[in-house]
């Protein structure tokens, strides 16, 4: 660590964990509720579960995020924070909005739009928080007079995350436009510009893992994020299929959709002979494997099996089912959790001045993470395929279906109990390194050159 | 290879162009959509039905047009599929009808409030959708098929042909849930059937069967009926 202020990352990645936490937990209560064990319904209504599920992962990635540009932009421009102190006003204040409404969700206060449920009071609070970080981040930029690609892509990504959350709030009479409009925040967020986000803190983590040249990687890291908008612009027309927009959206949404992987495909096979041309040894090897799994599992989850549901022929029969949970799952974890596991794995030992790299808790939490999301993926896979044949392909009513499945969600559980055991594991780790410490600064990164 | 300020063209210039054909398709569709909606259907009680959908978020366990949760049933088809009268008592009190299924909650909507919500699940159910939802392409069950197959009972009051049969068949068409209904008036006098269907469990204790509240004329009117099915 360089500079003093990269420490405020810590509390931001603190609340991810806690926030993370949480998240798990109401994932089983969903879990159980769908296996016909809804004894919270009362209590907690599944609309709320999903609601406070969804809204905090939202909220722990953007944190995430967040913690991420507070520990990179200093690093990148060579500079201290703007102001240490607004950014922890901006933490408290987030989280104190954030606290109002999972409390809101749980008393039927809120604006039912799949992902925007935030009451509208608050979201003109977010507005504010988040121009508030933007203002913050981006007075280091400008005061530096110095910015990396890097840093520009991660904050261009940032800026345009809090742009798209505008045509959100606009009210529509017509369920149409209404949906039409909430897919820009929803989807141009997820399928674009936290693309560039995550593309920002992944070339910055291969930069300093790997030791191959800036120049090279940030060529490559332009011709991926050109990639994801090229693709993923147009591609917002596979959530316009089915919702009364216009017919050439199945022909704009479908071809368009089908190149998405390729963006994907692209950080993966970046992130991959970026590793192999490594110039040297980077002793924080979890963090490595957190960053290399992020760009392989981004892949396999939002790319593949997001294709696997975009051709309008396909989706016609899978809209609105578990087969949608199914690809959610895996392209969320993949993408956007692992990138921020690994910018924490990365800068931890950094900021506390512990060299705790490659622990066998640490490990485990790696493996056992990601083979129980995988085994999630899979039991989502087998319900929602179950579903899609008896439900629309044979007219059984939706119950019916419903019972049929409820097997395959013990397997869910199982699975993401597992997954539950990794990131209790990756948490135990995360709090061994202690608070960060001044002490820390200047320490080098011990890296080996490679002959 | 490219270099790196050629990379960077690719991407501000890509963006920029795709960005400006999506503002463009945009533009398009908020022309055409209201002629695919029937946006001139879309009266105030179509409005206030959608804020109290919003309100309740029942998008967090039904989806609508496919968007939603997967935790209830889709519901863009559900007033052709079901009926209003069937809606209508079920919104009173949605426990009532699945007694030990998976549970919704009980929003105590007043009546206009269930017409509010019914009229704007109405309007969506007429949205051209460019055909979701599919019809079944394997094999057609009755379970879901919609209400309007069913008025070839002569006869029916509406509370049969769109209630009952939601549990109960009459000639193969109808539901599995509760016992099939043909020859019941040689099973069941007019007095007995009265009292089960005002309260189920009073004549057996462990029916599956709601106690739906229907008013008494409604019942006598379907007593009636019933006892044609000799």
């Amino acid at each position: 660590m360089k500079y003093a202020s990269q420490k405020v990352a810590f509390w931001f990645f603190a609340t991810c964990m806690l926030l993370f936490t949480l998240q798990l937990i109401y994932g089983f209560i969903m879990g159980f509720a769908h296996m016909g064990f809804d004894v919270l319904h009362d209590l907690i209504p599944f609309n709320t579960a999903r609601a406070v599920h969804t809204n905090l992962l939202v909220v722990w990635l953007l944190t995430g995020f967040m913690g991420a540009a507070h520990y990179i932009i200093p690093d990148e421009v060579q500079r201290e924070l703007y102001s240490v102190k607004l950014a922890y006003i901006q933490l408290g204040s987030l989280v104190v909005v954030g606290v109002v409404a999972l409390i809101g969700f749980h008393v039927n206060w809120w604006e039912g739009r799949k992902f925007l449920e935030i009451p509208r009071p608050l979201d003109y609070l977010v507005v504010v928080n988040v121009l508030t970080f933007l203002f913050n981040i981006g007075m280091t930029v400008f005061k530096a007079n110095r910015a990396s690609t890097t840093s520009i892509v991660l904050y261009t990504g940032l800026v345009a995350a809090a742009l798209l959350y505008l045509p959100g709030m606009i009210y529509f009479e017509n369920q149409t436009m209404d949906s039409y409009f909430r897919w820009w925040v929803v989807h141009l967020w997820v399928e674009g510009v936290w693309e560039l986000i995550m593309g920002g803190i992944l070339a910055y983590l291969l930069i300093k893992l790997t030791g191959v040249d800036r120049e090279v990687i940030e060529k490559w890291l332009y011709i991926i994020v050109g990639l994801t908008f090229l693709s993923g612009i147009l591609g917002t027309g596979h959530h316009y299929y089915y919702i009364g927009a216009p017919k050439y959206w199945l022909w704009v949404g479908g071809i368009f959709s089908a190149l998405e992987p390729l963006a994907f495909l692209g950080m993966a096979l970046f992130a991959i002979t970026m590793y192999r041309r490594s110039g040297r040894e980077h002793p924080n090897k979890l963090a490595l494997m957190w960053t290399m799994g992020c760009a392989i599992m981004s892949f396999v989850g939002a790319g593949f099996l997001g294709f696997a549901h975009t051709l309008p022929q396909v989706n016609l029969y899978t809209h609105g089912t578990l087969v949608t949970a199914m690809h959610g799952h895996l392209a969320f974890w993949g993408a956007y959790a692992m990138i921020v596991l690994a910018i924490i794995n990365y800068s931890m030992p950094l900021m506390t001045g512990r060299k705790n790299y490659g622990s066998m808790t640490g490990n485990l939490a790696f493996w056992l993470s990601n083979i129980g999301m995988l085994g999630m993926t899979g039991a989502f896979a087998v319900a929602g395929i179950a579903q899609v044949y008896l439900e629309r392909k044979m007219g059984m009513d939706f119950l019916q279906v419903q019972r049929e499945v409820e097997p395959h969600f013990l397997g869910l559980v199982l699975a993401a109990s597992l997954f539950t055991v990794g990131i209790a594991l990756y948490i135990f780790d995360f709090t061994k390194f202690g608070f960060p410490s001044d002490e820390a600064l200047g320490v080098s990164e011990d890296t080996t050159v490679v002959v | 290879m490219l270099s790196k300020s050629q990379a960077r063209l690719f991407f501000i210039v890509g963006t920029i162009f795709f960005s400006g054909v999506f503002l463009w398709l945009t533009v398009d569709t908020i022309r055409q959509v209201p002629n695919q909606t029937r946006a001139a259907n879309i009266t105030p009680a179509v409005d206030r039905g959608k804020k109290i959908w919003e309100a309740n978020n029942c998008m967090g366990c039904h989806t609508i047009f496919g968007e939603g949760a997967y935790y209830a049933p889709e519901l863009t088809k559900v007033v052709e599929r079901r009926g209003e009268v069937w809606l209508k008592t079920f919104l009173k009190d949605p426990e009532a009808m699945y007694p030990g299924e998976r549970k919704m909650t009980n929003y105590h909507f007043s009546d206009n409030q269930i017409n509010d919500v019914i009229a704007f699940l109405k309007w969506a159910g007429e949205v051209d959708l460019n055909g979701f939802p599919a019809k079944p392409t394997l094999s057609a069950t009755t379970a879901s098929a919609p209400v309007s197959n069913l008025d070839l009972l002569k006869g029916a009051p509406s509370t049969f042909s769109q209630l009952c049969t939601a549990c109960h068949s009459v000639g193969g068409k109808g539901g599995n849930v509760g016992p099939a209904l043909d020859g019941v008036a040689s099973r069941m006098s007019a007095e007995e059937m009265t009292k089960r269907i005002k309260d189920p469990m009073s004549v057996k204790p462990d029916s599956k069967m709601p106690k739906l509240g229907l008013s008494d004329g409604d019942i006598s009117q379907l007593v009636a009926f019933l006892q044609t099915l000799k």
